[in-house]
């Protein structure tokens, strides 16, 4: 996967800006608020459909600006691609691909990214829906179909949950769960075996990178945690959603929300058998993260063919001297790398790849 | 812009139409004024006259000017299927493949609690009370093949199931005359899972 070039128009705080990308390592640096991110954003659109910092495409309109233009050429599989993005305010955004008109939910597996940033960190730490997202977005780009089958199910469990109030409030009758149950189930069913399938795999590949960057001192493992399951061996699912959410059901009435499906499942990273969250040192946990994300290179080019685009955001700064030469050495010659920073000096003093210096929504130099 | 009263008016008249933002309701206002006033009145009664003249079917409540509806009437049409859709417009794209010779019944939407329709929103009521006349062997549920679609046809399905009545749900499947390789996953691997003997 290589990004060519990036042409935008009236994006962000860019008026004009059209880029011709090194294929190696791309480096943007400037002060903050100069526009650095918002390069990285507009490869990001490109690949998700989405802005990774806000849900609101109005914001990514230049200010006092009616519409805006996005535009990437990338090769794929060896194959030229133009991807086209129409912002205009408030209206819908209108994609192109190859001069055809696409949806936006049908981007996401075309121009294949691995994004870190420094939220990433918080991977280990923070709150499982950054976990399930992680999860859902590395499968969805391998599998666009797993993406589809992924808004179907939040579609059906905010119709359950809506219906679930209303039971509650006696306005509806209960046995009209039912038809959702069954949907539900057949969904949360497809994903988790989906998930469950990526978590091995990647597991695997995180565990070789951590034996790396910790010179096989210590292993890393990935686990699931099917919400509800106490067992620990994993269930027939269907059969297992179809008997979970009957025995829910009335909790759920009166919680109106939704107690079993992935939207409650988490994944569990440890360290010697060890829960990072609870026992990992920072040091540890920057090292689990750094090797997860290298492992999702590596997933996405066994899944897909050939590596993603690495996409990093302002973490260079947060990894110590050792763990960025170390990311930098992944990396090398292999992997188109987009990266911004405020500080020049954070990488060796070997000029690897390509320098931007960004100022007032300009690259001037 | 300030557009004089009566063209304001026009204007505020389309943009309540769907998919029709204020940009092109003012290029329609526009372009009423520049018919000739033949050209416009014929127009405003043409909407008048369908309005007045279409009305709900009292039986299948499709949209018709006559009731019960031509379909209802037609003494060719097998009285012993009927297939549950969930607009006027899918009654008139299931006509076109002048395939099917059954009844229809319009349901007015489908199942959402999202947005605030159950059962007593639709026409199920008059769907059973229709069945429990008797006379009828099968029932064809062709809503829309999205959540709400199929919540609709599992719902009615265990609804029906009591009477005793076939109910069958119309296939997922890749479109005819398409290539294989460009059918998105979630449609093939729909039509693998409804794949039949041959």
């Amino acid at each position: 996967m290589r990004i060519d070039k990036l042409y935008l128009h009236n994006f962000r705080n860019y008026s004009h800006l059209h880029i011709d990308f090194s294929d190696n390592i791309n480096i943007f640096v400037g002060d903050n608020a100069q526009g650095k991110t918002n390069i990285l954003e507009a490869i990001y659109l490109g690949s998700m459909g989405r802005s990774h910092r806000t849900s609101e495409d109005g914001d990514l309109i230049k200010w006092d600006e009616e519409n805006s233009l996005v535009e990437l050429l990338f090769t794929r599989q060896g194959v030229a691609n133009k991807l086209g993005f129409r912002l205009t305010k408030d209206r819908p955004k209108e994609v192109v691909f190859n001069n055809f008109p696409i949806k936006p939910r049908e981007v996401m597996g075309s121009l294949n990214t691995v994004l870190f940033s420094p939220e990433d960190l918080w991977l280990v730490k923070g709150v499982p829906a950054l976990r399930r997202r992680f999860i859902d977005v590395e499968i969805s780009q391998a599998i666009p179909a797993y993406y589809k089958q992924l808004l179907q199910y939040q579609r059906v469990v905010s119709q359950r949950n809506n219906l679930l109030k209303k039971i509650r409030e006696r306005k509806a009758a209960a046995d009209l769960l039912d038809s959702w149950d069954d949907q539900l189930a057949k969904l949360a069913a497809y994903l988790v075996a989906k998930r469950l399938e990526a978590i091995k795999k990647l597991g695997m590949l995180a565990n070789l990178m951590h034996r790396r960057l910790t010179a096989s001192r210590e292993n890393f493992s990935l686990a699931y945690h099917l919400a509800g399951n106490e067992e620990g061996v994993v269930p027939e699912l269907l059969q297992w959603y179809n008997k979970q959410l009957a025995l829910a059901r009335g909790e759920d009435i009166l919680r109106g929300s939704t107690s079993v499906g992935p939207h409650r499942d988490d994944i569990i990273l440890k360290v010697n058998g060890k829960e990072l969250r609870n026992f990992g040192s920072q040091g540890q946990q920057r090292t689990g993260v750094l090797a997860l994300k290298l492992a999702e290179l590596e997933y996405l080019k066994s899944e897909t063919g050939e590596y993603p685009v690495l996409l990093l955001d302002d973490v260079m700064s947060e990894l110590d001297g050792q763990r960025r030469e170390q990311l930098l050495s992944f990396i090398r010659e292999r992997i188109q790398t987009f990266i911004t920073a405020t500080d020049a000096t954070l990488f060796p003093a070997v000029r690897i790849g390509r320098y931007y210096r960004i100022s007032a929504g300009a690259i001037v130099e | 812009m300030q557009h004089i009263a009566p063209l304001a008016r026009l204007v505020e008249q389309f943009r309540r139409l769907p998919g029709i933002g204020p940009k092109s309701a003012a290029r329609l206002a526009y372009h009423v004024l520049a018919m000739d006033r033949e050209q416009s009145r014929e127009l405003a009664e043409a909407i008048v006259d369908a309005k007045e003249k279409i009305g709900y079917c009292s039986v299948c409540f499709n949209l018709t000017d006559c009731n019960p509806c031509r379909i209802c009437q037609s003494e060719e049409r097998d009285t012993g299927v009927i297939c549950v859709v969930e607009e006027p417009q899918d009654v008139a794209a299931m006509e076109r493949t002048r395939e099917f010779k059954g009844l229809y019944h319009v349901l007015h939407g489908s199942l959402s609690p999202l947005d605030g329709i159950g059962p007593d929103e639709l026409r199920l009521k008059e769907l059973l009370s229709r069945l429990r006349e008797g006379g009828v062997n099968e029932v064809i549920m062709a809503t829309n093949p999205d959540v709400e679609g199929e919540a609709t046809a599992m719902y009615i399905a265990r609804l029906l199931k009591p009477l005793g009545i076939k109910v069958t749900r119309i296939g997922h499947g890749l479109p005819v005359g398409g290539d294989l390789e460009y059918a998105d996953e979630v449609t093939l691997s729909k039509a693998l899972e409804n794949r039949r003997e041959m």
